[in-house]
């Protein structure tokens, strides 16, 4: 939905963002994963069927997503329901970088309404149209960021530097960042992960 | 509207089947995030727990369990378990009556022979039920009588890797649910705004294990990954994704909640779906815990004399002292099951048995950390400064003939050749 997803099949295991110390704090001293070194461009946005994996830490994005250990065979996947998720939808690079490269969507192609683009990003992430009552939800929400990123342009400008892609510069910064935490709204619904 | 009645309601036949599966998680999750459900549906019943059990078999009179899991620490040959009939045996090869056939790791199993050798700390008895404890744990003497000393554990394994699984899961194969993810799942917790059972992993000064851990130690096997243990982590946010991105702040992040829960809100009551509902605890306790786990593991806050209960190196992130000195165990958390792994300390001990193996001289810098673990497992137990400090000085043996050089502690005691190599590494670690 962000447009980032590399699409492309086949090719090398890749290293995403992961926060810092995750496989050093686990790791031997003189082993030759404690240091953690992140790709850049493409490999950033791979399925995370690509994703590298070192089996005495498993990717933690991954992990805390219920992903098998893969130290035993696994008949199903769990499926559970954490804070630990909440927090990594909500604050992951991965994820706020999408939101803000759905933000952009939204503001280019949704339309020139807000209504219009709230829908086009409501559908991109749920496959329906909002309701009249989501509508107003999501308007109020938008006004509430608006208020805040429109007065405080540095904090938007942080926001807007997340992630490695290139901010968009053509987009006014604080409706920018105004837009892309509603995207992180969308991004976050229920509906939107277990769809 | 009775929202169970609702519920019940808006469940179909193929709801029912769809979700059964995760309705019963979601019955457990309810439980452990609002723990008055159980608390009522139990108040006329005696005491209820947060988890899936209904009921304890017993009164409850633990608070809270710590468990100190130091891989790589040094032998209760050296610490708890008093062998004095080793002496007798020094420099004789092990008894077959006692290898009884036992597979020995490839690191020994080049050595031309077996032979004992006996601790070379000094034991003594203390308090009144008269425990025999090393030298190497002045400050552990002195409460003697208030711990409990199991010595019956023991492990079939003969390697590192499937005897600290063994130990935290029960099983030498990887897959069982850690001892913590089973009091989460049992018990729960009572504490809204924290995980049930949280992990801390003490580090190196420099970085890194002298023995690699594995997540799978704190993990929840085959019970559902809300159960496993959150790594309280020394670097970078305390828990993983815990900061808002830069530019959120908090303010920020409530209308987005506020936003994201209304319309959560909306789907719910259009479904009945108990799973949104929990989404929307979830999230709620995500925020909550934004707020109170850098609040759990900031010790700046404490009162002198508590810190220096600690030792000296409470004031580093990510030491076996300060990871001890964060909060956990003051929170209401049932199950923090730590996962401490106190290299640094362990290694400096191993350095100074090699030093006096060696016949050098011990080093002063060890015997200070050697003291610090002292303290650092007395303030367990509130009681301050009461043991001895003795001198180790002493008669002490050089390694038996025949061992390989960094075999010098003889079976069951093997450091492998990295071992060696890290050892070295370990002495020019400033302390």
């Amino acid at each position: 939905m962000s447009g980032l997803l590399v699409e492309r099949e086949g090719g090398k295991s890749v290293k995403p963002y992961q926060p810092e110390g995750v496989w050093e704090a686990v790791a031997f001293v003189g082993s030759n994963t404690r240091e953690f070194k992140q790709d850049s461009g493409e490999s950033l946005y791979r399925r995370s069927l690509y994703t590298f994996w070192k089996r005495t830490s498993p990717p933690p994005l991954l992990a805390t997503f219920d992903a098998p250990s893969r130290e035993n065979c696994t008949v199903r996947r769990p499926r559970t329901n954490t804070p630990l998720q909440a927090l990594a939808l909500m604050n992951d690079k991965q994820y706020v970088e999408a939101a803000r490269k759905l933000a952009a969507r939204m503001m280019k192609e949704g339309g020139s309404t807000p209504q219009e683009r709230l829908t086009f990003g409501f559908r991109l992430t749920t496959a329906r149209t909002p309701s009249a009552k989501e509508m107003e939800v999501l308007q109020r929400t938008l006004q509430k960021h608006l208020m805040v990123f429109g007065a405080d342009k540095p904090a938007a400008e942080k926001l807007l530097a997340y992630g490695d892609s290139p901010k968009a510069t053509d987009l006014d910064p604080g409706e920018h960042a105004a837009w892309t935490m509603v995207a992180n709204l969308l991004i976050n619904l229920d509906e939107t992960i277990s769809k | 509207m009775d929202p169970r009645l609702e519920y019940k309601l808006a469940m179909t036949r193929r709801h029912f089947f769809g979700k059964s599966a995760c309705g019963l998680g979601a019955a457990a999750l309810g439980a452990c995030m609002s723990p008055s459900i159980f608390a009522n549906d139990l108040a006329s019943g005696g005491a209820g727990t947060h988890g899936i059990m209904p009921a304890l078999h017993h009164a409850p009179k633990a608070k809270r369990i710590i468990w100190l899991f130091m891989a790589d620490g040094p032998s209760q040959l050296d610490l708890w378990d008093y062998k004095p009939k080793l002496a007798e045996y020094y420099d004789k090869d092990l008894p077959e009556s006692v290898r009884n056939g036992q597979r020995i790791t490839t690191m020994t199993s080049g050595q031309t022979r077996f032979p004992c050798a006996p601790s070379i700390f000094k034991f003594a008895q203390h308090g009144k039920h008269g425990a025999w404890i090393s030298e190497l744990l002045p400050h552990m003497g002195g409460v003697a009588d208030d711990i409990c000393i199991v010595k019956s554990m023991h492990t079939d394994a003969i390697n590192h890797d499937p005897a600290i699984t063994f130990i935290t899961t029960g099983s030498e194969i990887p897959g069982r649910p850690s001892l913590g993810a089973w009091l989460s799942y049992g018990i729960g917790s009572p504490n809204d705004d924290l995980p049930a059972f949280v992990v801390l992993i003490s580090r190196l000064a420099q970085g890194g294990q002298t023995q690699a851990l594995f997540s799978r130690l704190w993990g929840s096997g085959f019970l559902a990954t809300k159960h496993a243990g959150v790594s309280l982590r020394s670097s970078g946010d305390p828990v993983l994704y815990l900061s808002n991105p830069p530019g959120v702040n908090a303010d920020v992040r409530r209308q987005m909640l506020d936003g994201l829960g209304e319309l959560n809100q909306e789907r719910l009551a259009e479904l009945g779906d108990p799973e949104i509902g929990a989404r929307i605890a979830q999230y709620e306790m995500a925020f909550r815990m934004q707020t109170s786990v850098p609040e759990l593991v900031d010790i700046s806050k404490e009162p002198k004399h508590v810190l220096e209960m600690y030792g000296d190196e409470v004031t580093q992130p990510g030491s076996f002292a300060y990871n001890y000195g964060t909060r956990q165990n003051r929170r209401g958390l049932w199950s923090p099951g730590g996962l401490a792994h106190p290299s640094r300390i362990a290694r400096l001990v191993v350095d100074r048995v090699y030093s006096y193996r060696m016949g050098r001289q011990a080093d002063a810098q060890a015997d200070g950390d050697v003291w610090n673990l002292s303290t650092v497992l007395e303030g367990d137990t509130g009681t301050a400064g009461s043991g001895s400090r003795e001198s180790t000085a002493g008669t002490r043996t050089p390694v038996p003939s025949g061992c390989r050089s960094d075999s010098r502690f003889g079976p069951g005691h093997e450091r492998s050749a990295g071992g060696t190599r890290r050892w070295q590494e370990c002495q020019t670690v400033p302390a």
